[in-house]
């Protein structure tokens, strides 16, 4: 360690930080329908669309969140990295949302077939998967 | 006629004019991208049932729960001196969207809690929701009050640990007057650029208070009629995850039909107040009732911190001023409230709750306004478990160390014990 100069610790602080930064995008991409022309979204964006406090992709697109069931390790992952939220204060949102007649939860598939297929299918819709799956007929956007 | 106790509550219409140039969080739309990359999915481990993803066009959500309570003393809710079974709440909702950002749905709640009764049940809310933009949405119907942190969410067991909620804010005895308003209702959210989002709603209506909403003594109660019912609520969401902060503004005008007992009005015709053919009507104004709180919650991963303080603010008057003569209450009411999930089945926590019917005079040194001095406060200490059985059941015990006796029925409490205590035990179901 004692070869490590002033520059060497700052550099390594730095990879660190961008390498945990990083993190948590790496263990899932976010896809879109071909046709919407966004390449990029940045997480406040995707919490309030999940959260459904957003509505449109500011061309008049109805933004159409789907999420995947519960058993899927994907969806604690976007839940807390994402949404900022423990799996039971999401439950708790959502409860609050549907018995005062505000909302109800994204549509919710049961399995990465039904998501690309619901995704292919509608302008607006916004999915999540598993990183290393970039399947066809859906578009990957960055997360910023 | 000192017997006459009315509890009243309101709601409102909110000047919102938030022009706040809504940022539509909009992505950045950046022109023809690039094709994407294409791979086969490499789906996560749970084995795939078949195509085709089933958008349910209705949805039909509902909860019931049980329990019972019992205290060391006094009765409160109902016969919880003795211990009280009858704890029971149900709800059933449908809702539905019919067209791009229009929603339309409607809640039947009923319950059987001490002496709160709601059956058969009854309309809760329905109302149609159009969200045209993210920052700008419109309701109209019969809708939920928004009041403080927690007021919307009153009835939604499963989504707090609680089973009372903190009673100096939140009194279930209101419940009914307070819930909902029928009318109109502005609401939105806006991107504050670097400063986090602000979510506001502005509401215009009346109250529709069933009867038994209320308790008066020594008449009964054949209608209220509510001239207006409005109200604003802001919360800013700080760049702090987690935290919001807010106020809201409720105002209402109301005024309460009453025919006195047949005792009172000999009563009143004996002692000169009103000629012999008095007929024992009686109409008490409250006008208005003007309720203002100020909130903060902060969601800290596994725990929730949360904090009120409230003033309500009532002129009454009556058409037998002789009788009831008009004066001007200013309750102070506020809370702390700490919890935190300790894994995905246990969660626990506690609040201090505070009322204190005259914010002048929180002690009670006023013998004539309280005769019982204990009657002039309630400070409440509580703790709470709750188990989650799964997503869909829950179990809840809790417990209140209680000083003070301002939010008990002075009929069911003539001589009321200061220091006393409850326990309740409730089960929720979900779907």
């Amino acid at each position: 360690m004692q070869g490590l100069t002033r520059r060497g610790w700052i550099l390594a602080v730095a990879l660190v930080a961008t390498r945990r930064a990083f993190a948590d995008t790496e263990r899932f991409v976010i896809v879109v329908h071909p046709d919407n022309p966004v390449r990029a979204v940045d997480r406040e964006f995707l919490r309030d669309a999940y959260l459904k406090k957003a509505t449109d992709w500011g061309n008049g697109e109805t933004i159409r969140p789907v999420d995947l069931a519960t058993r899927f390790e994907v969806r604690d992952l976007f839940t807390r990295e994402v949404l900022r939220k423990t799996p039971a204060q999401l439950r708790s949102y959502w409860n609050q949302q549907i018995f005062s007649g505000k909302g109800t939860p994204p549509v919710e598939a049961d399995s990465i077939r039904e998501m690309l297929e619901y995704i292919a299918s509608n302008v607006g819709a916004i999915g999540y998967l598993p990183a290393g799956a970039a399947p066809a007929r859906v578009k990957v956007v960055e997360v910023r | 006629m000192q017997g006459i106790s009315l509890r009243a509550f309101v709601g409102a219409w909110v000047v919102t004019s938030v022009a706040i140039a809504s940022a539509q969080p909009a992505p950045p739309v950046e022109p023809a991208p690039a094709p994407p990359p294409t791979v086969e999915p490499a789906p996560a481990a749970p084995p795939e049932p078949g195509p085709g993803l089933h958008l349910p066009e209705l949805q039909i959500h509902g909860f019931a729960s049980e329990g019972g309570f019992v205290s060391t003393a006094n009765d409160y809710i109902g016969d919880s001196s003795q211990g009280d079974l009858h704890f029971f709440e149900a709800g059933l909702n449908v809702s539905t969207e019919v067209a791009d950002r229009l929603r339309v749905g409607l809640q039947l709640f009923g319950r059987a809690e001490g002496r709160f009764h709601d059956l058969p049940p009854r309309l809760d809310w329905a109302y149609l929701d159009y969200r045209w933009q993210s920052w700008l949405g419109l309701r109209a119907g019969i809708i939920k009050m928004p009041f403080g942190l927690y007021n919307e969410y009153a009835d939604i067991d499963a989504a707090r640990l609680s089973i009372l909620q903190p009673q100096a804010v939140y009194p279930l005895q209101d419940r009914s007057a307070l819930l909902a308003q029928t009318g109109f209702s502005l609401y939105g959210e806006a991107r504050l650029g670097g400063g986090g989002s602000l979510e506001y709603q502005a509401w215009l209506g009346t109250l529709d208070v069933p009867s038994n909403a209320l308790n008066v003594n020594g008449a009964t109660l054949d209608s209220v009629d509510t001239h207006y019912v409005t109200g604003a609520q802001v919360f800013w969401h700080p760049k702090l995850e987690g935290l919001r902060i807010g106020a809201t503004y409720l105002r209402a005008s109301l005024d309460f039909n009453l025919t006195l007992s047949p005792a009172n009005i000999m009563a009143v015709v004996a002692a000169g107040l009103e000629p012999p053919t008095y007929d024992g009507k009686l109409v008490i104004s409250q006008t208005p009732t003007t309720l203002i709180i100020g909130s903060a919650e902060y969601l800290l991963g596994d725990w929730t911190f949360a904090a009120e303080y409230s003033r309500w603010l009532t002129h009454q008057s009556s058409t037998l001023s002789a009788l009831l003569p008009d004066f001007d209450r200013d309750n102070e009411r506020f809370y702390v409230l700490a919890a935190r999930r300790l894994s995905e089945r246990f969660e626990t926590g506690g609040y201090y709750s505070v009322y204190e019917v005259d914010a002048n005079d929180r002690a009670g040194h006023d013998h004539a306004a309280f005769p019982i001095r204990s009657n002039a406060f309630q400070r409440d200490l509580a703790a709470t478990l709750r188990f989650d059985v799964n997503p869909a059941w829950l179990w809840k015990v809790e417990a209140h160390f209680i000083d003070g006796t301002a939010d008990l029925e002075p009929v069911q409490n003539p001589s009321p014990t200061r220091y006393w205590g409850l326990f309740l035990l409730k089960t929720t179901v979900t779907f």
